[in-house]
């Protein structure tokens, strides 16, 4: 498969607090990939810079062949073409909806883009039908659920039709139908060529959703495999903070049980 | 201090939106060289904050409301222009959404509060805060004393609009059209409500505030620190060149008040040499009290009032507003000879300094 | 006294929330300023505005305040309402403000209240006053309450404010209700964990540290959000879709507001 995503020794930090550490990886197009990884282990900034909103301050990041650099991002040439066929849904939807009504805000990506107004229209419409949230096409997008933004926040990408989106911690904070709902959303897209790089820390959503997963620890990848491969390993698991560790001693021994959620399988290993 | 719809006349309204105008478009033009796209949110978070703390407002009889804005930290952090742009944005959505402050009157009350407050509270910290270390606690002690002079300004300039409005208009039979208190009585109304209450708690919203800052996220007040090396500031240098033009406006607009005022009471031309006389040797009118003042002023001070038409209220005619018209000119020839010896010396140094 | 403070500042909060859901309600009737073009009713309701400021007759400013009287009751909006949302809190805030003008102006006498003295010129001063207020500010009440704001930001926008403003008008204003959100949080939050009442001092300082707590999530998220703009391709000027078209209704709608603006302000000269 062609590589879509090629990165090498990306290093990146805020303000002198570095997020990311000589980082290296590939991704493909059509993968579905899972970044794991505890709270500040660099995730978020990996997708950030996935979709070219920073400059890597060491290192190189391609896209389809392209490094991604500040000139590019600032050419109106590549950069407009990049931003549909790449999309970042984030992790709080707050963030992303800062248009007065849910029309408004899936319309805007398009707007930006520059399409044409029917087109606009049709396609916003049919995206809306698409995730089921036509009836609120002309409601404030804050004062929904957090489901319902969740949902407005994805419609505002999707409408796009990018090639490859991009998932920070897609169902922190929602409720089960909510978060199964972007779950089936996800796995419908299956079969068509989409790339998706899913950012989290739930473990329990991971088989559903990818097939390879890099483990983050640290600014760096400190595995990488396919999903069954990783989630066996429980000691990476518990090194990366991905799971705890029940600890029971007996006398002057001590226990230790690995825990690890699934919906698929109950593991418990003794 | 928001002056809701109906105190001012539409003509002091208009003067005021077209200083307030001078304003915002001095500050667009500002931001517009450094990426504006990029400030956009944050001018916006400082707006949102600032409508925040005007909610807090207290009702002042003799005056409006008296509040605190947030106006000096927004230009610690923003600079002037970004300041500006802040307030105003505030400003606007409480009249336009939450009726609070007229729309006629939104120049006016943008005119005070944004841009006058912004440019009192960046000068006043620039100078008291120095080149200090970014911790130190000489700018919390900058930042309290700026955010004071500034809600001070704001609330004079206020008082002062109402204050003019009864002596300049009125019907036939005397009745104030508007705001119906005179400056002897608009001018305490209004500051003593502001002096106390809303000064000290911008001062102490903007010192805390700082003061968090200072320990939370120092990044944010790098940009007016005045160090020069490794600033990523939003403003570039100080004073620039549409800032002076914004200083260049507010200057001609005191010069001209009392020609405005004149052009109300006679037709501007009309005087005969012997009128200007006899209104210098006038005698002041019975209401004002008898002041020793400089021969100079008290010649001038009768100067600006005599032309006056004879039906004008009493209080029109008394040295007090003559003073106050003579202060405003004073203070606008101030500004001219400060702005045209800045000039003068950065003409000078640039000049000399070698390349 | 900061107490009732904190209290009657969260209330001011829930009012403001309260009042955009209202807005919301009544904008989505059918009525007669619902049913027009939104620049028309931007245009139309600011002159008649302007026609109460620029007017020195009583007679014409109790005119004008009919006809935004009778386009409430056509527009669906409760007079009732607006009577307590408006009228009331103007009269009591701008009533107390223009009381003394009654005795302090100088002028005819008309009665004598102890040592005071109320003349004709101090009543025609108050009620003007009044009158004024309460006229302009029914008429940007009407506005906001039939005219969602999305509509009022695209009719600006359309009258000539400049891209930049809209973008930041729409912002702030998202931003509003999401700082108001907080900090309604943290100040419940705050007297929740508060036994009995703090010395001013430590209040002061309590404020300021809630204060600052919020700028910076603000300012935080106030980053996130640009981040997020420019993701989905803002480049530094945003488009905005304008779906409006004038019908022949609206441009006689236009013309009567005109029409009624210009006889108000050369009756009232």
């Amino acid at each position: 498969m062609p590589v879509l995503f090629e990165l090498r020794d990306v290093c990146f930090a805020y303000d002198g607090v570095p997020a990311l550490r000589g980082l290296s990886l590939d991704i493909a197009r059509g993968e579905r990939v899972a970044l794991l990884g505890a709270n500040g282990s660099g995730k978020s900034t990996l997708l950030r810079i996935l979709d070219g909103l920073y400059p890597p301050a060491q290192g190189s990041v391609s896209f389809d062949g392209v490094t991604l650099t500040a000139e590019r991002l600032q050419d109106d040439g590549f950069s407009l073409p990049f931003r549909r066929r790449v999309a970042l849904v984030f992790q709080n939807p707050d963030v992303q909806l800062f248009n007065p009504t849910v029309w408004d805000e899936v319309a805007f990506a398009p707007l930006q883009l520059q399409w044409a107004k029917e087109e606009v229209v049709a396609r916003v419409t049919d995206t809306l039908e698409l995730l089921g949230i036509s009836h609120l096409r002309e409601r404030a997008p804050y004062r929904l659920s957090g489901g319902e933004k969740k949902r407005v926040a994805l419609a505002s990408v999707i409408v796009l039709d990018p090639e490859v989106l991009l998932l920070d911690e897609p169902t922190a904070t929602l409720d089960p139908r909510s978060q199964s709902q972007v779950i089936n959303l996800i796995q419908e897209w299956k079969g068509s060529a989409k790339t998706v790089i899913s950012a989290t820390h739930q473990l329990e959503i991971v088989e559903d959703i990818a097939d390879r997963i890099f483990v983050l620890e640290e600014g760096g990848v400190a595995a990488s495999g396919s999903t069954a491969e990783v989630l066996g390993n429980h000691e990476l698991l518990l090194r990366a903070n991905l799971v705890h560790a029940h600890r029971h001693s007996h006398g002057a021994v001590t226990h230790s049980h690995p825990h690890v959620h699934s919906h698929a399988k109950h593991e418990h290993e003794s | 201090m928001h002056i809701p719809d109906g105190y001012l006349s539409p003509s002091t309204c208009a003067v005021l939106y077209a200083g307030a105008a001078a304003g915002w478009y001095s500050a667009l033009k500002r931001l517009q060289r450094m990426l504006l796209a990029r400030v956009i949110p944050l001018i916006s978070v400082f707006a949102a904050f600032s409508f925040v703390i005007m909610m807090f407002n207290l009702p002042l009889p003799g005056g409006t409301t008296g509040h605190a804005l947030g106006v000096a930290i927004a230009a610690i952090v923003l600079g002037p222009s970004g300041a500006i742009l802040a307030l105003s944005l505030a400003i606007a959505i409480q009249a336009l959404f939450f009726g609070d402050g007229g729309i006629s009157t939104l120049g006016a009350n943008c005119f005070n509060m944004a841009i006058v407050g912004s440019l009192a509270a960046y000068g006043v910290y620039r100078m008291i805060a120095a080149r200090a270390a970014l911790a130190s606690k000489r700018r919390v002690v900058a930042a309290a004393v700026a955010g004071y002079l500034a809600v001070s300004a704001s609330a004079l300039l206020a008082a002062i609009e109402f204050g003019i409005q009864p002596m300049l208009f009125h019907d036939a039979s005397g009745t104030p059209l508007y705001a119906p208190y005179r400056l002897s009585v608009a001018i305490p109304a209004m500051m003593i409500g502001h002096l106390t209450f809303a000064g000290l708690a911008e001062a102490a919203i903007s010192a805390g505030v700082l003061a968090y800052l200072q320990v939370a996220d120092p990044v944010l007040l790098r940009g007016t620190s005045g160090c020069e090396a490794s600033c990523e500031s939003i403003e570039l240098q100080p004073a620039s060149h549409a800032l002076r033009q914004l200083w260049i406006a507010i200057a001609a607009l005191m010069l001209l008040t009392p020609l405005g005022i004149l052009a109300a009471g006679t037709a501007w031309g009309e005087w005969a040499p012997a009128q200007l006389a006899h209104a210098a040797a006038q005698a002041p009118s019975a209401t004002s009290p008898a002041q020793a003042a400089p021969a100079g002023l008290q010649r001038l001070a009768n100067l600006w009032t005599a032309p006056f038409p004879a039906y004008a209220p009493g209080f029109v005619k008394s040295r007090s507003f003559g003073y106050l018209l003579s202060a405003m000119f004073g203070i606008g020839v101030l500004l001219c000879f400060s702005l045209s010896a800045q000039y003068l010396l950065r003409r000078r140094r640039r000049k000399g300094t070698p390349v | 006294m900061r107490r009732g403070f904190l209290e009657s500042t969260t209330m001011g909060f829930a009012r403001a929330i309260t009042r955009v859901m209202l807005s919301e309600r009544t904008a989505r009737q059918r009525g007669l300023l619902q049913s027009l073009d939104p620049r028309v009713r931007v245009v139309g309701l600011f002159a008649l505005l302007l026609a109460a400021t620029v007017s020195r007759r009583l007679s014409v400013i109790a005119a004008v305040l009919a006809v935004a009287i009778a386009l409430a009751v056509f527009s669906r909006v409760s007079l009732f309402g607006l009577a307590k949302r408006v009228w009331l809190v103007v009269l009591a805030f701008t009533g107390v403000i223009a009381l003394p003008a009654i005795f302090v102006t100088p002028g005819h006498p008309v009665a004598h209240l102890g040592n005071a003295t109320i003349t004709e010129q101090g009543l025609r001063a108050a009620a003007l006053l009044v009158l004024r207020v309460e006229t302009a500010v029914t008429f940007s009440t009407l506005l906001v309450l039939c005219t969602p704001w999305s509509h009022v930001l695209k009719a600006l926008r359309a009258l000539g404010l400049p891209r930049e403003a809209i973008s930041m008008l729409a912002m702030t204003y998202r931003y509003v209700f999401l700082l108001v959100e907080t900090a309604t949080q943290m100040l419940d939050s705050r007297r929740s964990r508060t036994v009995g009442v703090l010395p001013p001092a430590e209040q002061r300082r309590m404020a300021a540290r809630t204060a600052g707590v919020l700028l910076s999530k603000s300012l935080a998220t106030g980053n996130d959000v640009y981040l997020a703009m420019q993701s989905r391709g803002f480049q530094g000027e945003v488009q905005v879709l304008s779906t409006f078209s004038l019908t022949l209704w609206d441009y006689i709608a236009l013309l009567l507001f005109l029409l009624a603006a210009s006889v108000a302000m050369w009756m009232g000269r």
